[in-house]
């Protein structure tokens, strides 16, 4: 199977800010639905997310992006039934549903490597592309919560290497499939009775070490040739994986200086894999509130980290550090001895320092956490910090996670990006049609016929 | 509970009402749908076109649309598929479906998902996540799959035998809605000022280990407003029917003589019964597929010019195909039908051929002719459709109809214009909606959760 592909060439636009909007009906707080501007039972009301949806299409976003676990997001019940992590829409149904109240803005959304199968993730994305006219997203992820392979009928997660072996395979799989058809084959010529071109089919009769899919899928190529591939790969697998196929890139980089760090190293190694670094968007995330004053900004945040139960602030330190039970120790009280875990050590050792430096208690690290990439301010401080992080090369962009929902999000459509568009950052109009358009990324063209001859 | 009328015509044997269902194919059901000149070639994947066929079933009260689906491309040589669109150019059917749901309000969305090649968490989710973006308005066309074609599409050589096929259907159909029942109905209280946001004490693990599958759940949704989205069922061998009888609350049929549906309608209530239900609860909805016009004739030439735009070499394949895909592109036309290798695909259908065929002495040119035409549509004034399907309905024979229509939205609007006021004038049909979820429309209860 061939599985290079060439790029359309297209006259280099200039670097501009692009935004995406995290969407989960309870916030991004873990404590968000409690918080008075908040609906609490928005999760699973879809004129809800429909009137967000069409919010966030005011404010120009780029995209919107559902993210996702195929299991319910925590097994401690005490904490977990404290917290909208619960429930959820099945992504893709919610995006489709979306593109039907919406015109412009992209719908991204979650779908596991390790836990679907690539014919139907080719699908899916190129159905939904398809119906919203070129604005799908796919969030390539391998899986990281072990109760996801417990409803999957695994008894132990998949080990990070074969994870990501994996995961490199079905792109290269669901790519192939959205590439069955050329752009021009399916021809629909009513006179001559030919709905397509044979000579612009292209299946894949793919075999390889994890998957054996013959195709051709069963839907004209989508829109945008390809759906745009989102990735947060951080760890050095990841971030080669990510460097190879992801076209906007998540990260959780908090602090300017590693964020720039990050920035220079996935784009050095998009270029080593022959790519176009300005065709690699990386996105850190940023959860605002905005106020009228500094303080009050400030003032909001502490009201909503107030209404985070004691169980969920020890679940929420447990689910960062490791497999350690705290519900013995106080949560005024520090952290106890943590023995060695088979988390992630990085982040790990860097949390577990933070706690002995500061001489943090449990709830002061759980507000850490919850906080997450926050800045509250006024909507120049909010503004500036954008501007700052995307001059500095920090990010081309901002996944936005906004705290509660509606409220946070319609204070910043209303008050910072009316800013970001005086100040020539961020433009007041749609400039294309699909995302890729709207995030300046070009559209993959599809494999020459030779070369598939060849390739066979 | 039903949502018609109370309009019922007293020389009859039943006072309850017509149901039906709207299946939508786009550009409609025929191979050479797409050649008409009124039809959207491309509809398959035009969202508008779909929406506005939903609209005029909905317009009309339909009880819902369905739609079917395959995981692949079925085999069949490269120049006849390249004259076909629907295998080749089709939405994903629960993308296609939760897009239809925010651009209607009040009809019933059907659509089939595969036992055999899916995983029963994502089916639960899909359809659960479905019902909760309509408002309780998704139904689950529960198929074991059909073809070769798509088994090579999920790793395996040829597709799963028949007795495996169904006992996993079985099993994932358990640990479905086993899935769905993850929460009880009153879970979920998101109250802010306590911060409980639902009742850890009203969550249950499935823990399912079967011989298929193994599943720990919980579900990450809050219980389907129906409970259960509607299980829609089609099975016609003996392994279908005893799954239907149990499982469906709906089940769909190809049956085309009176006295045939007749028998196979008393047969499935039997064993919905001997399954300890309400036989009441599981509706039997034969296939209907219609041309109509306000004379006989123009119906009848409607069908002609729809028919004449199958290329000969699609009808031969098409011929092939129910004949347990044999090719007959060998056997000279004008000679008889060659002794064929029984069917591992649709027995039934391959004997019915050769049964017409030695009966009426026809030759292959015959028989693909007999496909092309597709005798399974009536033809008629709406005088005569409406005829029919009371027929069907008062003879016990079909609880309404899942309506198939040769090209769209051409069949569907004229069903919709002269069959459906000729339904209600005879009392058989209501002229709205009554309830809010496909369960109501229905008259289905509603399944009672774990306690």
């Amino acid at each position: 199977m061939n599985t290079r592909t060439t790029w359309t060439t297209q006259t280099a636009r200039p670097r501009r800010l692009t935004l995406g909007a995290l969407v989960h009906g309870s916030g991004g707080h873990i404590a968000g639905w409690r918080h008075p501007d908040a609906r609490p039972d928005g999760q699973l009301d879809f004129p809800f997310h429909a009137d967000l949806a069409r919010a966030l299409e005011r404010g120009r976003f780029d995209a919107l992006f559902v993210a996702d676990v195929v299991a319910i997001w925590g097994h401690q019940l005490d904490s977990l039934s404290r917290t909208g992590r619960a429930e959820h829409f099945e992504p893709l149904t919610l995006l489709a549903a979306l593109s039907l109240v919406t015109e412009h803005i992209g719908l991204a959304a979650t779908a596991t490597t390790t836990y679907n199968h690539p014919f139907h993730t080719a699908r899916k994305f190129a159905s939904l592309d398809h119906i919203s006219g070129g604005r799908a997203g796919w969030n390539v992820v391998t899986s990281v919560v072990p109760l996801e392979a417990a409803n999957f009928g695994r008894d132990n997660h998949l080990e990070h290497e074969l994870r990501y072996r994996r995961a490199d395979e079905f792109v290269q799989v669901v790519k192939a499939l959205w590439d069955s058809f050329d752009d021009d084959a399916v021809v629909r010529d009513k006179e001559a009775g030919r709905y397509y071109d044979p000579a612009g089919l292209r299946t894949p009769h793919h075999r390889g070490e994890h998957f054996t899919v013959r195709g051709p899928l069963n839907i004209s190529r989508p829109p945008q040739g390809h759906p745009v591939v989102f990735q947060a790969g951080s760890s050095e697998t990841g971030k080669e994986f990510a460097a190879r196929h992801g076209e906007v890139l998540f990260t959780t980089q908090h602090e300017l200086g590693a964020a720039q760090a990050f920035y220079a190293d996935v784009k050095a190694r998009a270029a080593a894999h022959g790519r176009d670094p300005a065709h690699v968007l990386v996105w850190p995330g940023l959860s605002p509130l905005v106020a009228a004053t500094e303080g009050e900004a400030r003032q909001r945040l502490g009201e909503l980290q107030d209404l985070i139960h004691d169980d969920v602030a020890r679940r929420l330190v447990q689910d960062n550090i490791g497999d350690i039970d705290l519900t013995d120790y106080p949560v005024d009280g520090p952290l106890p001895d943590i023995p060695d875990t088979n988390r992630s050590k990085s982040r790990r050792d860097l949390l577990l320092k933070l706690a002995h430096d500061e001489k943090l208690t449990i709830r002061q690290l759980a507000h850490r956490f919850a906080a997450g990439p926050a800045v509250s301010g006024t909507p120049e401080q909010i503004a500036d910090h954008i501007e700052t992080w995307f001059h500095a090369r920090a990010a081309d962009g901002f996944n936005v996670s906004f705290p509660y929902l509606p409220g946070s999000a319609e204070d910043f459509v209303d008050h910072v990006v009316p800013l970001l568009q005086r100040r020539g950052l961020f433009p007041t109009e749609y400039e294309g049609t699909t995302l890729r358009e709207n995030l300046g990324l070009p559209r993959p063209a599809a494999p020459a016929r030779q070369l598939q001859e060849a390739g066979r | 509970m039903s949502r018609r009328s109370d309009r019922s015509r007293t020389d009859q044997s039943r006072t309850d009402q017509l149901h039906l269902n709207a299946f939508l194919k786009p550009p409609g059901e025929y191979l050479a749908a797409w050649r008409h000149p009124d039809t959207a070639p491309d509809a398959g994947i035009n969202i508008q076109e779909v929406l506005s066929y939903a609209r005029i079933a909905e317009d009309a009260a339909f009880d819902a649309v369905f739609l079917a689906d395959l995981v692949g491309v079925p085999f069949a040589n490269e120049d006849v598929l390249s004259r076909v669109s629907v295998v080749n150019d089709s939405f994903e059917p629960t993308t296609l479906l939760a897009a239809l749901a925010a651009g209607t309000s009040r009809i019933g969305l059907i659509a089939t998902a595969s036992t055999s090649y899916n995983e029963p968490y994502h089916v639960a989710r899909t359809f659960a996540s479905i019902d909760h973006i309509s408002g309780g308005r998704a139904g689950w066309n529960v198929v074991t799959s059909l073809n070769d074609g798509e088994a090579q599409n999920f790793g395996l050589d040829a597709h799963l035998d028949h007795a495996t096929r169904y006992d996993r259907a079985e099993e994932f159909y358990d640990v479905v809605t086993g899935l769905w029942d993850s929460f009880e109905d009153d879970a979920f209280r998101h109250d802010q000022a306590s911060g409980v946001y639902f009742d850890p004490a009203k969550l249950h693990a499935l823990n399912h280990e079967g011989k298929h599958l193994k599943v720990a759940g919980p579900l990450n949704i809050a219980r389907p407003p129906q409970g259960h989205p509607v299980i829609v069922q089609a099975g016609a061998s003996e392994a279908g029917k005893n799954l239907a009888s149990r499982i469906a609350d709906v089940i769909f049929s190809g049956i085309r003589d009176l006295t045939r549906a007749q028998e196979f309608y008393a047969e499935i209530k039997e064993r919905a019964a001997a399954h300890g239900r309400d036989p009441d609860h599981l509706k039997v909805l034969p296939g209907l597929s219609v041309v109509t016009a306000p004379t006989e004739s123009e119906a009848r030439d409607k069908l002609a010019r729809l028919t004449e735009l199958l290329p000969p070499q699609v009808a031969l394949a098409d011929l092939s195909y129910w004949l347990g895909g044999f090719d007959l592109s060998s056997y000279p036309l004008d000679g008889p039908l060659p002794e064929l290798p029984v069917s591992n695909q649709s027995h039934t259908a391959q004997q019915q051929i050769y049964e017409d065929a030695r009966r009426d002495n026809l030759t292959i040119r015959d028989l693909v002719r007999r496909v092309a035409d597709d005798d399974r549509t009536i033809t008629g004034t709406p005088q005569q459709i409406a005829d029919h399907i009371e027929e069907w309905f008062h003879g016990r024979a079909a609880d309404g109809f899942n309506v198939i229509f040769p090209y769209l939205p051409g069949t569907l609007a004229d069903f919709a214009e002269l069959v459906v006021p000729e339904l209600r004038r005879r009392g058989l049909f209501g002229t709205h909606y009554t309830g809010t979820t496909l369960r109501e429309h229905l008259g289905l209860p509603r399944p009672a959760g774990r306690v």
